[in-house]
């Protein structure tokens, strides 16, 4: 902001009458909502069950365990962070390609990006599944891993990829993300790249720095900065996205949704409970990327 | 220039499309799955949510007739089991994609399942259940009765009561839903006119809304079904085991006596589940 410019005036803190009526009307829709709602459906609500499978007190060990809802939330959780991780590798790469000389590089890169970008999420993740990941994963050996052996049970493995014997699910599900969601964060790094004055390309060479050395060296430390802060809004996406990989079995939030409302039969409560465990999930990291933002700008100055 | 490259772009898509079904279509003679699941020490089983062949008890474990089932074949075969719970719609596409080496999910023999995968000898014949709204379908008793453009008929989208829908109700409305939950949440409120499902199903939640939903037919099934396992083709020696472990268990009577706790009456297993009742 321009250091003379007076401040702007600050925004309006007390409640008028205006805003009374207001927050009534969105009240009175609610409520005349719920009531359609009840009105409509016949339904026996039954939150006791549905809840049930978020916590739930073990008899045996005497403590609260948490059951399929939960445990599902942490492999969303895990699903999106690893995912995540690497789909920015991807990114990085394929953005760096999309604007480098070699000419095989830059139609690689533009080819993927097009070509995810431009199909539906759900048929990339059929076709990824059925056909990639059942020819690649025997091939690498990931089908025949031991998972009782010391390397996969034990308490960091569970804590960083979940259960062991679903850890050829979980990577399906993480790569599939991953692949998809790189496209994405290849346009973002790209973006940020170019948003690099040309100038400073030029200055890097003038002072004889090879091209790597530019970007690895002056290039990139700027450019993320300006990345940070649509990255950290892909990842929001991505968690809300690693829902469509259900459809592929990954036992995420989504899938273990459905397995406690075909059980329970309580579809709507299921969905209501699982919604807003989404809610809360992304709006804690919107809140704590917004916080680590306003730091970041408050360092900066 | 600019057209030039995106031109580049079309050539390379197909190349690269190519080399994954080139890569795909690389697949050597395999031994039987058999040797495989023996090697591996664990049975892989592919099925899906569905009560009471497969469903979760309040701690979140598997229980139901088909966990039984499975848990006998692999304890017969000295190795583990593990259950790969699966998108019903996408189960036999899995099966193919080698994700499980069996289906062990309630699933009924049909020609055209049958044209994709290999089915063992039947190891249960549930049948076709139906359960009407009161209020709709009162009055309605006979089987032509349902047969009119004003009923609708909700159900699994992608499972057999859909098709048996389409062949004896051809004149009725049906609308396709992703799980039997759904379906029956329809007719409950008033939505739908009924819902097909496999038995026992249907009489669990009639049981459940007695006020509400009604058997028009009741206990007589709509149709036969025979559920067998299902195996990948070109594998007669795991069609041959686990035809004969069927026979097997048929003939001492474990199938029928485990059939019977899971489908006979609910009363015996609802303490263990989170089902409304």
């Amino acid at each position: 902001m321009d250091r003379n410019s007076p401040p702007p005036p600050l925004p309006r803190r007390r409640v008028t009458l205006v805003d009374l009526v207001l927050i009534g009307l969105v009240i009175g829709m609610i409520v005349y909502a719920v009531y359609r709602v009840n009105d409509v459906l016949v339904y026996h609500w039954n939150w006791e069950r549905v809840l049930s499978f978020i916590i739930r007190f073990d008899e045996e060990s005497g403590r609260w365990v948490a059951n399929l809802l939960l445990q599902g939330m942490f492999t969303t959780l895990r699903l999106a962070v690893w995912a995540t991780i690497l789909a920015t590798i991807i990114g990085v790469i394929m953005g760096y390609w999309r604007r480098c000389n070699n000419l095989t590089l830059r139609i690689i890169s533009r080819t993927y990006v097009e070509l995810i970008r431009n199909i539906p999420p759900i048929v990339f993740i059929f076709i990824f599944y059925f056909f990639i990941s059942s020819q690649i994963f025997p091939l690498i050996g990931l089908s025949s891993l031991r998972y009782d052996s010391p390397y996969m049970d034990n308490d960091l493995f569970r804590f960083m990829f979940g259960n062991p014997r679903l850890f050829e699910n979980f990577i399906a599900g993480m790569i599939c993300l991953a692949v998809f969601e790189g496209a994405y964060i290849t346009e973002i790094v790209r973006a940020g790249i170019q948003s690099i004055g040309k100038g400073q390309w030029e200055a890097g060479r003038a002072i004889g720095l090879s091209h790597f050395n530019i970007l690895r060296d002056i290039i990139l430390p700027q450019a993320i900065r300006k990345i940070l802060p649509p990255l950290a809004g892909q990842f929001i996406t991505l968690i809300k996205d690693s829902a469509m990989v259900s459809l592929i079995s990954i036992q995420e939030l989504t899938f273990l949704a459905n397995e406690v409302a075909a059980t329970t039969t309580k579809v709507f409560e299921t969905w209501i409970l699982v919604g807003a465990m989404y809610f809360v999930l992304c709006y804690f990291f919107a809140y704590v990327f917004a916080k680590l933002e306003q730091r970041g700008a408050r360092a900066n100055r | 220039m600019k057209l030039k490259n995106i031109f580049r772009g079309f050539l390379i898509a197909p190349v690269i499309a190519l080399l994954g079904v080139g890569f795909s279509s690389v697949q050597a003679q395999e031994e039987s799955v058999l040797v495989e699941i023996q090697k591996r020490g664990v049975l892989k089983v592919g099925m899906s949510t569905f009560v009471p062949w497969a469903m979760r008890d309040k701690e979140g474990n598997l229980i139901g007739f088909e966990i039984d089932v499975a848990t006998r074949v692999a304890e017969d075969m000295g190795v583990e089991v593990e259950f790969v719970p699966t998108q019903w719609s996408g189960i036999i596409p899995a099966l193919l994609a080698k994700k499980f080496d069996i289906i062990i999910g309630g699933m009924s023999i049909t020609p055209q399942r049958n044209l994709t995968v290999n089915f063992t000898r039947a190891y249960a014949n549930s049948g076709q259940q139906m359960a009407a709204n009161i209020e709709l379908a009162g009055d309605k008793s006979t089987l032509e009765d349902f047969n009119s453009p004003d009923v609708t008929i909700s159900c699994r989208r992608g499972a057999t009561p859909c098709t048996i829908a389409q062949k004896m109700f051809p004149k009725a409305e049906i609308r396709r839903f992703d799980d039997d939950a759904q379906a029956f949440q329809e007719v409950v409120n008033g939505n739908a006119t009924a819902t097909i499902s496999s038995a026992p199903k249907p009489r669990f939640w009639t049981d459940a809304n007695p006020d509400k939903v009604f058997l028009p037919f009741e206990d007589q099934n709509l149709t036969r079904g025979n559920e067998a396992f299902a195996l990948r083709k070109g594998d007669p020696d795991a069609l041959n085991y686990f035809s004969n472990w069927i026979l097997l268990r048929q003939d001492d009577g474990w199938l029928k006596e485990t059939h019977d706790f899971w489908f006979k009456n609910q009363s015996a297993w609802i303490d263990m589940v989170s089902i409304d009742q």
